[in-house]
């Protein structure tokens, strides 16, 4: 399968499935369709006793909207949660909230403190970013939401773990405590990754490992079965991804 | 947030939380104190009760005696139970013995409800689950509006200050569609 007919969000949610692993209980929390059709492309392709909670979904019956979701992460029974920024920086620190100064910001979004939580209190959370260019990936964010890990706080379970986006795979590397390439895409050489980043990726004397192309089951799965259970969620989402 | 609207709702003055360490909401939020466990020692941050003075919720159904069922996804209940006071807006009044969850809602009680409003379409633009969906063409009508300050003057007049009511500001919407 060539991966020139492939939208990069239909890689990226590939990508993002394949990290999700059989048998865990993964969280998603508002606006990410990505991770969500990742979830369901997951369930169908090779993680059959995964447990998705996927807020939004009418086959996820909760009464207490995001504060039960919060609740069962605090009670450490979430293992993977999904969350986005708009500045992440080289130790894996990341903004959902402002940029520019705080009490004077460029940009200013809503919410965000439950990101704090959840990354500390989930067992991993995956990153995913709908671009990847210097403006998001900075050398530090201007106001810290959260952090990678530390090491510091006794009851924090929570690790930063992979970062997905239109142009490579990111991983949180536990022993230099950085944001590094992990993979590239097949036609996206390390060169055009290492452009549009604001750091240091770590790729100096390491061999790069190239994504394994999309095969034809994951993207019959996705484009059938997943998107039919994603346009129950993202109505808006599929018919701009698949019209 | 719903941490400190749990302990509004059951008038608690504050709540520790698992979260906000080692982040900068505690260089900008001055109101979230570090504090120790008094049993483990252990550290965590304390953030004080919201108790919002009133709060407006959207929801499915409603009963004269002022209860409702709104959507399970969201945390209108707890909201409705931490504020001074409440309003809901409801698609429609039923009788009371009609007035179930099902599948995707819940029963917020009378007693954390001080005010109800008849108005069917009440969440547009945004959607009502189950009833009807987002008005994307109209939230990209604001956006565009909301540019700038002459366009979004034009915006208020025509949806917001100029109709009567909601019934008003509905034919003006479907106007648009036509």
């Amino acid at each position: 399968m060539s991966d020139k007919s492939l939208h990069p969000f239909e890689r990226m949610i590939v990508v993002l499935s394949r990290l999700v692993r059989d048998g865990e209980i993964a969280a998603v929390g508002t606006l990410s369709p990505l991770p969500a059709a990742a979830l369901f492309l997951a369930q169908l392709h090779h993680a059959p006793n995964l447990v998705p909670l996927i807020y939004g979904d009418p086959d996820t019956r909760i009464t207490d909207g995001l504060h039960e979701f919060f609740g069962l992460a605090q009670r450490g029974m979430i293992d993977l949660f999904f969350l986005s920024g708009i500045q992440i920086d080289q130790w894996g620190n990341f903004n959902l909230s402002v940029i520019g100064e705080y009490h004077k910001p460029k940009l200013r979004l809503p919410g965000g403190a439950g990101s704090n939580m959840m990354i500390m209190m989930a067992k991993r959370t995956i990153f995913f970013t709908i671009t990847h260019t210097k403006k998001l990936f900075v050398p530090q964010v201007d106001f810290k939401n959260g952090s990678a890990r530390d090491d510091s706080i006794p009851w924090r379970r929570g690790v930063f773990s992979h970062c997905v986006t239109p142009l490579a795979l990111l991983r949180f590397d536990e022993s230099s405590s950085r944001l590094i390439l992990d993979a590239t895409y097949p036609g996206i050489d390390m060169e055009t990754v290492a452009e549009n980043t604001g750091f240091d990726l770590d790729t100096t004397g390491r061999s790069i490992d190239e994504i394994v192309p999309i095969t034809e089951d994951e993207l019959s799965l996705l484009r059938g079965p997943a998107r039919e259970r994603l346009r129950r969620v993202y109505p808006l989402f599929c018919n701009m991804l698949w019209t | 947030m719903l941490l400190a609207l749990q302990a509004g709702a059951n008038g608690i003055p504050f709540t520790p939380v698992v979260g906000f360490l080692n982040s900068d909401y505690l260089t900008v939020r001055r109101d979230f104190k570090r504090i120790k466990d008094p049993y483990s020692g252990t550290e965590y941050v304390a953030v004080p009760a919201l108790v919002p003075d009133v709060a407006v919720i959207h929801a499915f159904q409603g009963d004269p005696s002022g209860a409702v069922v709104t959507d399970s996804f969201r945390n209108d209940r707890l909201l409705a139970m931490a504020a001074r006071k409440t309003i809901a807006i409801v698609e429609e009044l039923v009788d009371p013995d009609d007035l179930l969850p099902g599948r995707h809602g819940v029963y917020v009680a009378s007693v954390h409800i001080d005010a109800i409003v008849v108005a069917p379409h009440g969440a547009h633009p945004t959607a009502c689950r189950g009833r009807y969906d987002i008005d994307a063409e109209h939230i990209m009508r604001y956006l565009e509006a909301a540019r700038n300050k002459d366009s979004y003057q034009v915006y208020l007049e025509k949806y917001i200050t100029g109709p009567e009511d909601h019934e008003a500001y509905l034919e003006i919407v479907k106007g648009d569609a036509s």
